[in-house]
């Protein structure tokens, strides 16, 4: 049971009350050929088109410019929303909404409008499990991240080495493979590689540097589809990413024998990021116990895991935006090209103090009072009184603690939400627990304070 | 004690003493009698300062051309040297600047400037070079090695609710709290105290990240505490401005006065992003932060603190030099960057003004690295390795 628990916290955010009663018994290789299934029977949200740039009267003036800019980052922000609850949502393929998060992170990139935001969350979804070299090419031609690294001033007369640093740097190869010669030659190649005011992908041959580039000891008229595909080529690409995938869904405490072998299969597969994440999941030092519960969860994670366990309804429509940005990740905008840092980068003392104070937040709708960081353009420094307030539907929860004994309540509720032990839990309940409280009070409560616990920051 | 003996220590101390050291901290530190030591304080202009409006090139004729309608006419500055005067809002900085107490470095910046606010505050933050991206900041990383080997930790607080990547390390974080009567209430409620005396009872936690979540809780818990606790005992009683910034302070300066670690103390101020109407904006911004910073300078020279004090104003970026369309400047590259405090060896202007004829691509360019401050601070203020710290070795300024 603790396996399947494991199994769905990183392959997905845990398990809602039914999917746990239904699958608590089942046995792995169901459980992540279920999780796949679903995966591939998924739909895409509909893109949006952009709205024309420039040209229209009302737009000439400045204000009307800064304010549009304000109501798309209000856009993305809802947009960050929207995708947080759909990795909560059951009736979504929870594998699909992880491995898209964990390549977002990994093409991390900022998102200025909302099209565009979502036309990258649509390209990352529709390759997360496929091949890494169609994704990586995709994302090269991605218009958001065209924009985010600067490769529209990337021209034959003036390259811009931006891309092309990155995308060796961080989303390929990885630092110590490459020199400065081959950054310089890669962005070349990628010169003419633009979008349109429509926000399409578009080639500009005039931009585009046709001459010879050295690469990697090779030399040829590449354009960025052959610099991609020698990326590749390389062994060093896979164990790149062999490495980070181990780190993000098994341990941030790497095992070079497991990361080798993973590496192996993933080249050998021609990156198929499918056999990747299969080979882990299926794997028995996947469910070793120093692997199961050791995860400190992102705040996206947190966040999901709880919508997807307890039905809550929020009053204000950004107050899953105040929260990721209170805890320190807010989804289309992460800090850098280099993604989140994680593990315990996620802890200090004022994001601890509130994670563990947020079931209480949301079970009692309070008032917080918090300042909330990453807001640069923010007209002042406002006094933020952000509200939580929410309704929290517990039915599902009473439903699986239908014919359970009062006094097994504690346990059996533990079971379903820590994936870290948390040994006499009930000394916390006791203080709690006391007088004449109704059964759906005490379940209301232990629900609450399990859900305050460290443990509860695990996954 | 060796790195890898230290890493092994302390994670022994996370997981099997679970003491509050913050609080531990401090009552080592009455055993002693010790001298708290020098104190840093960092403001923060988030938003990116337009420089050049507020320390004026007002005898420039390429200031005027550059901003035909926002340029300060030279009749409304305040004049302090022969090129250079105040903006008319900043009077309380100017009789600080009579007094001595104000240095001004000009053209503060870095190699390969970035305009977006968020990258060019963590270059700050971080203080990496512009292609790097580190997960630690400057302070936090000070946190870190002035603690390895040393048997008395120092702490860094930020009066906030967020903690800025400026003071998260790998193994020390600095302590993020705008309101300590808030933050006490909320550790105090029922629900975390109980968690954290299961914490303390459990005591022994297999899992490292498990500890370590109960360890800052513990810190936390204890922290909130001992402030709460200094703050009722040394209520200031000067006058501050009626201003969240001016709050900040008083807060500050009362914790400074308590008998308290904390060597550096870290605060905002936001909203100097003015694309466009700039005007007001800014001159609200200068005088909310000229007369905190006047109340705050007297009130620690009250207290005989002002001579170990040094408080550092920074922004992610100046402005560009021309104006915009809509009254209104753009984000730029190098900027200025003050000084305040009794111990500053070069009190007034530190280098050359700002040379508006040699621009970078419209903006100012740098002729001093932020991380020679940095650098200066920690080795001659904070008494640190500064290249330990940064990663590399800056050529100190003669500062402090």
């Amino acid at each position: 049971m603790d396996k399947i628990k494991h199994l769905h916290w990183r392959a997905g955010f845990g398990l809602s009350v039914e999917e746990w009663m239904e699958r608590r018994n089942w046995g792995i290789s169901k459980a992540v050929n279920h999780l796949f299934d679903e995966a591939k029977k998924a739909k895409l949200k509909p893109g949006a088109p952009v709205p024309e740039a420039s040209g229209a009267a009302e737009e000439a003036t400045r204000e009307a410019m800064l304010e549009r800019i304000k109501d798309e980052r209000r856009m993305v922000a809802l947009q960050s929303s929207d995708w947080l609850q759909r990795m909560a949502d059951p009736a979504q393929s929870a594998l699909l909404e992880r491995a898209t998060l964990f390549w977002h992170g990994h093409f991390a990139c900022q998102s200025k409008l909302s099209p565009l935001a979502l036309a990258q969350l649509n390209t990352l979804r529709s390759h997360a499990l496929g091949s890494f070299r169609e994704l990586t090419l995709r994302m090269a031609q991605d218009v958001a991240m065209i924009r985010f690294l600067n490769n529209q001033q990337n021209r034959k007369d003036s390259p811009n080495e931006n891309f092309a640093r990155e995308l060796m740097e961080l989303f390929t190869i990885g630092r110590g493979h490459y020199s400065e010669t081959d950054v310089k030659e890669a962005a070349k190649a990628f010169t003419g590689w633009s979008s349109n005011l429509r926000g399409e992908f578009v080639f500009r041959p005039g931009q585009h540097d046709y001459g010879l580039k050295h690469f990697m000891g090779e030399s040829g008229r590449f354009d960025g589809g052959d610099i991609i595909e020698r990326l590749l080529d390389q062994r060093a690409t896979a164990d790149f990413i062999a490495r980070k995938a181990y780190r993000y869904f098994v341990n941030e405490q790497v095992n070079e024998e497991y990361v080798a072998l993973l590496s192996k299969r993933f080249y050998e597969s021609d990156y198929q990021i499918e056999t990747l994440l299969r080979t882990i999941f299926e794997s028995d030092w996947f469910y070793s116990p120093q692997n199961m519960g050791s995860k400190i969860k992102s705040p996206v994670d947190l966040m999901a895991g709880i919508l997807r366990k307890l039905n809550i309804r929020f009053e204000n429509e950004f107050s899953l935006v105040f929260v990721q940005r209170a805890l320190g990740q807010v989804l289309f905008n992460p800090p850098n090209v280099a993604g989140w840092p994680g593990g315990r980068h996620w802890i200090d003392n004022s994001t601890l103090t509130l994670r563990m104070s947020l079931a209480g937040y949301l079970f009692n709708s309070a008032e917080v009072n918090l300042r909330t960081k990453g807001e640069p353009e923010a007209a002042e420094r406002e006094k933020a009184m952000k509200k939580l307030q929410a309704s929290v539907d517990m039915s599902s929860i009473f439903l699986l603690l239908n014919g359970v004994s009062d006094e097994q309540i504690p346990d059996v509720l533990a079971d379903f939400l820590l994936q870290a032990p948390a040994p006499r839990f009930s000394e916390v309940l006791s203080e709690y627990l006391h007088g004449n409280l109704s059964r759906e009070e005490r379940i209301r409560i232990t629900t609450m304070a399990l859900m305050s616990l460290p443990e509860y920051q695990m996954c | 004690m060796k790195r890898r003996d230290f890493l092994r220590s302390t994670a022994l101390a996370s997981t099997a003493l679970m003491a509050p050291s913050f609080l531990m901290d401090f009552q080592s530190k009455r055993l002693l009698g010790g001298q708290a030591g020098k104190k840093l304080v960092v403001v923060q202009f988030s938003g990116g300062n337009d420089g050049l409006n507020t320390i004026v090139p007002y005898r420039n004729d390429l200031y005027y051309q550059n901003r035909p309608s926002l340029a300060l006419k030279s009749s409304e500055v305040l004049p302090v040297s022969e090129e250079l005067g105040f903006h008319p809002a900043l009077q309380s900085l100017r009789e600080l600047y009579d007094e001595g107490l104000v240095s001004i470095l000009n053209n503060v910046g870095y190699p390969n400037p970035d305009r977006s606010h968020f990258r060019s505050m963590d270059i700050w933050h971080t203080a990496s070079d512009s292609s790097d991206y580190l997960a630690t900041g400057w302070i936090g990383r000070y946190l870190d090695t002035h603690c390895e080997g040393c048997d008395k930790p120092y702490h860094a607080l930020e009066v906030d609710d967020g903690l800025s990547l400026a003071l998260k390390g790998n193994l020390r974080n600095g302590f993020a709290v705008s309101d300590i009567a808030q933050l006490k209430r909320t550790t105090d409620s029922r629900l975390l105290k109980a968690v954290g005396k299961y914490g303390a009872t459990v005591g022994h936690h297999d899992e490292e990240n498990v500890a370590y979540l109960y360890k800052v809780m513990a810190d936390t818990q204890a922290s909130a505490g001992y402030l709460h606790q200094q703050m009722q005992t040394h209520r200031a009683k000067a006058e501050y401005p009626q201003t969240p910034f001016g709050k900040d302070l008083k807060q500050i300066a009362e914790l400074m006065t308590a008998d308290s670690d904390i060597r550096i103390y870290y605060v905002s101020l936001t909203g100097f992003d003015t694309h466009a109407n700039q005007k007001p904006q800014q001159e609200r911004l200068l005088r909310q932060y000229a007369d905190g910073m006047k109340a705050f300078i007297q009130d620690l020279k009250s207290k005989r603190l002002l001579d170990e004090t040094l408080i550092m104003t920074f922004s992610e970026f100046g402005r560009r030099v021309k104006q915009n369309g809509s009254g209104g400047t753009d984000h730029g590259a190098a900027n200025n960057l003050f000084l305040l405090g009794g111990g500053l060896k070069k009190a007034g202007f530190c280098n050359a003004a700002p040379n508006l004829s040699q621009l970078d691509d419209g903006d100012l360019k740098y002729d001093t690295d932020f991380r020679q401050v940095y650098a200066t601070i920690l080795n001659r203020w904070l008494e640190a390795d500064a290249a330990a710290i940064l990663g590399q070795r800056f050529e100190p300024l003669a500062l402090v």
